[in-house]
């Protein structure tokens, strides 16, 4: 237990040896939020609902949704490609640690400190747009929904990063996937508001259990 | 040609501080003087060999004169430019060769790089093959002009950077280290390369190194630098006069003969049977090959100047 | 005059020939790129579809007029890609201490870590984002003559400032050894660009069309199109794009003189 905690720990020292370079990140993440929450304001200016959503229930919505992407979607594993390909993978191999969990714990490290920050960039957020935050109504089920979910990007992110043991050509896959994660797990906007049929189609998919189905549910749409 | 005074280059660095917070707003900064008050110059067709330790502001030195490094002070004029201003008819008249640092597009041929600097420095079509044609019968490298980059050893690869950077035929060339990392056979070659090709165009050549061998083969005239400061600018051949005070003595004995009669003629370097070699004061060598002809019964007897990495080495840690 | 137009001309066309055999290697990468751009360019046009389709909207424009601002972010991001390609591949030349060997060619270096590599694939997309632009633009009725060109003038102008950006991440890349991703701040910034900047509040919206003109950039084109700039704000666009060109070239030049050559 305490080697986890050691790997745990020293993934989120690296993150500060480049001050300047993190405190960008923490900007980049900012302004896409930013993006957003003037995008929906926008939106509901005229009109005051938008399908079945109001402005206070979208933005909700949005905060949820940006929390859970956020928390699910911050991993380690794109360096693992890179390891495939010039050979330091063997020494992880080497390693008495389990790779997964030894990768696991380096994306917890991840998130925790994502989630960190995160939650100072949100409350300035917050303090500029003062929405009317609906609480959270069926928190049981969202958190089994979001462990399922981190688990789900957690395998989805380790078989991309895999290809590397068959070309050098990484990054341009993850891209694709990056590109089409943006949209189909619901982190711009809910889901529901897709035509019927395209909605249905992308049920069949794992990417709307990414987050938009945690997120749905502590909105308590369902 | 080249004219240095007084040349001076502080590096700025940070230095990390302890904590997040301090390094973001209370930066702390380490200075380090690279040169200090250098001062040299350098005609037409010389081949000067620049020698010193790592960190000794070597490579400073030669970048400053290249245009690349912005001095801190001092005046540097070459060939009547001021590098850093890095004026097109300027860098066509020199070079630089960087050892274990290539400009050769790594995935074609070394041809298109030749093809390539042909058109950077506006080398006309006959001056081009001509060139072309001397420098690879030079190096014994016609078969592998067209074989992509990629797939040549780093002894080939030398070759074909060398090649590269001279197309244009210039005036003055800088070396630095240009054999670093290379095999001993390679290291030949480039040295054999240096040698004529300065004998043939009368290049002015800079070349610095810490191999000795480079330096003993090629330069006349060597410039000593430790922590930025010049210890000796001079012929290779006077640093010896003027700074070894001692030579090299080298007896093979006859018969095995008692420690401490050995000890007791000086100095001893080292002692395998049957080879034993001292290292004694320029002015005792009389009286001291007088004692050996008396105490050790010798078959061979040299007597030989210090070597020159010992006399460079004594500069380096300020004896004189 | 002409022979150095000539030269640079040539050496362009000598880097970008070499760029594009080398990306060409990589056949299936290539096929990715394309299918993920295309992709992020599909799902925003429907974001915007969807948007409208519940009869609502932002800035209070119409539906054209809004996919037009989306579409000039598109041909004024993919023109700055097709062109600053390079810039991206800077920080590696930077470290290994390639950067010494363009330095010391007679040739300026903006020509290889600016504009050498240009990426001819892009330009396949920037000729159908151009083509339905034009589509777009021609269904608002209000558009005359003066308004059409004087939206490709603020394009061009959205193009120096493209530059100017790429010329200020290039004078970042030697002044700081931390930021390895620089040019990753300027797309973050300009996809504020994707919708009309009315979207955005002051002061937010003064300080990046000011300060970080990407307000000019991407919208001050689509406004002179609608008709809705006023001849002050043209002078204002040309001025500040002129300031930023020009500063950047001077911290450029300050970029060099602190240049410290590590690598090797």
């Amino acid at each position: 237990m305490k080697k986890y905690f050691a790997i745990f720990s020293l993934t989120v020292k690296e993150y500060f040896v480049y001050r300047l370079n993190f405190i960008l990140w923490r900007v980049r993440v900012f302004i896409n939020l930013l993006i957003l929450f003037f995008l929906w304001s926008s939106v509901f200016e005229k009109n005051p609902q938008f399908g079945s959503y109001s402005k206070d229930s979208m933005l909700s919505y949005i905060i949820y949704a940006n929390i859970i992407s956020n928390f699910v979607l911050g991993t380690r594993t794109p360096e693992i490609a890179g390891y495939i390909n010039d050979g330091k993978i063997i020494n992880d191999l080497l390693k008495p640690v389990s790779f997964f969990t030894y990768y696991f714990t380096r994306d917890l490290a991840d998130k925790a400190v994502n989630m960190f920050f995160f939650f100072f960039e949100l409350a300035l957020i917050v303090l500029l747009f003062h929405p009317n935050i609906h609480l959270p109504k069926n928190i049981f089920f969202g958190i089994i929904f979001l462990i399922n979910g981190v688990l789900i990007s957690y395998f989805a992110n380790l078989l991309l990063s895999f290809i590397g043991f068959w070309t050098t050509e990484v990054w341009s896959p993850r891209f694709l996937f990056m590109m089409l994660l943006f949209f189909v797990t619901g982190s711009y906007f809910p889901l529901d508001l897709l035509p019927a049929p395209i909605f249905y189609l992308l049920s069949l998919t794992p990417f709307p259990y990414f987050f938009y189905l945690p997120s749905f549910l502590s909105c308590g749409f369902l | 040609m080249i004219q240095v005074k007084n040349l001076t280059k502080i590096y700025k660095t940070t230095v990390k501080g302890s904590s997040f917070f301090s390094d973001l707003f209370n930066r702390k900064y380490k200075e380090v003087v690279a040169l200090d008050k250098v001062s040299f110059e350098i005609a037409g067709n010389e081949l000067v060999g620049f020698i010193g330790p790592n960190g000794a502001g070597k490579t400073t030195t030669l970048k400053i004169l290249a245009g690349i490094l912005y001095p801190t002070s001092g005046q540097v004029n070459v060939l009547d430019y001021f590098p850093f201003d890095k004026k097109r008819s300027f860098l066509k008249q020199i070079a630089f060769v960087m050892g274990q640092r290539n400009q050769l597009l790594w995935d074609l041929p070394a041809l298109d790089t030749f093809q390539l600097n042909k058109e950077i420095y506006e080398v006309s079509d006959d001056r081009y093959h001509q060139i072309v044609d001397e420098l690879t019968s030079l190096l014994n490298a016609e078969n592998l002009v067209e074989k992509p980059v990629k797939t040549l050893s780093l002894g080939e690869r030398m070759k074909m950077e060398l090649i590269a950077t001279l197309i244009h035929n210039p005036k003055l060339i800088f070396f630095d280290e240009p054999t670093i990392g290379l095999d001993l056979f390679s290291q030949e070659i480039i040295r054999e390369f240096i040698k004529k090709y300065q004998k043939q165009y009368r290049a002015t050549i800079m070349l610095t190194s810490h191999y000795m061998e480079d330096v003993k083969r090629l330069a006349k005239r060597i410039i000593v630098i430790n922590k930025g400061k010049i210890l000796y600018d001079g012929n290779l051949k006077e640093i010896v006069q003027k700074y070894s005070s001692t030579k090299l003595v080298t007896v093979v004995l006859e018969s095995k003969i008692d420690q401490i009669k050995l000890s007791s003629i000086g100095n001893i370097i080292s002692y395998v049977f049957p080879k034993v070699s001292y290292k004694i004061d320029r002015h005792l060598i009389p009286e001291k090959i007088d004692l050996i002809n008396r105490l050790l019964p010798y078959m061979d007897l040299t007597i030989e100047e210090e070597p020159i990495e010992e006399i460079i080495k004594k500069l380096f840690s300020g004896k004189k | 005059m002409l022979n150095t137009i000539r030269y640079y001309l040539r050496l362009y066309l000598l880097f970008t020939k070499f760029a594009y055999r080398t990306v060409l290697q990589a056949r299936l990468g290539i096929l990715f790129f394309m299918g993920a751009k295309l992709v992020r360019f599909a799902f925003f046009f429907f974001f915007i579809l969807i948007i409208f389709g519940r009869k609502s909207n932002f800035g209070g424009y119409t539906f054209n007029q809004a996919i037009l601002f989306y579409l000039t972010f598109n041909v004024i991001d993919t023109a700055a890609q097709v062109l600053f390609r390079e810039v991206y591949r800077f920080r590696p030349m930077v470290l290994s201490g390639t950067f010494d060997l363009i330095l010391l060619k007679p040739h300026h270096p903006f020509i290889r870590i600016l504009l050498g590599g240009g990426d001819i694939l892009d330009l396949s997309l920037l000729f159908p984002y151009l083509l339905l632009a034009l589509f777009f633009a021609f269904k608002i009725t209000s558009i005359t003559f003066l308004s059409l060109a004087s939206y490709f003038i603020l394009i061009g102008n959205g193009l120096l400032i493209a530059t100017s950006f790429h010329i200020i991440v290039l004078a970042l890349g030697i002044l700081t050894t931390e930021v390895d991703h620089t040019i990753m701040i300027y797309r973050d910034m300009t996809i504020m660009g994707r919708f009309p900047f009315d979207i955005y509040k002051e002061p937010l919206r003064g300080v990046f069309t000011f300060i970080i003109p990407i307000g000019i950039m991407m919208s001050f084109p689509p406004y002179a199109l609608f008709g809705l700039l006023s001849p002050f704000s043209y002078l204002l666009s040309f001025v500040i794009s002129s300031l930023l060109f020009f500063g950047s070239l001077k911290l450029w030049d300050y970029a060099l003189k602190k240049y410290q050559s590590w690598g090797g």
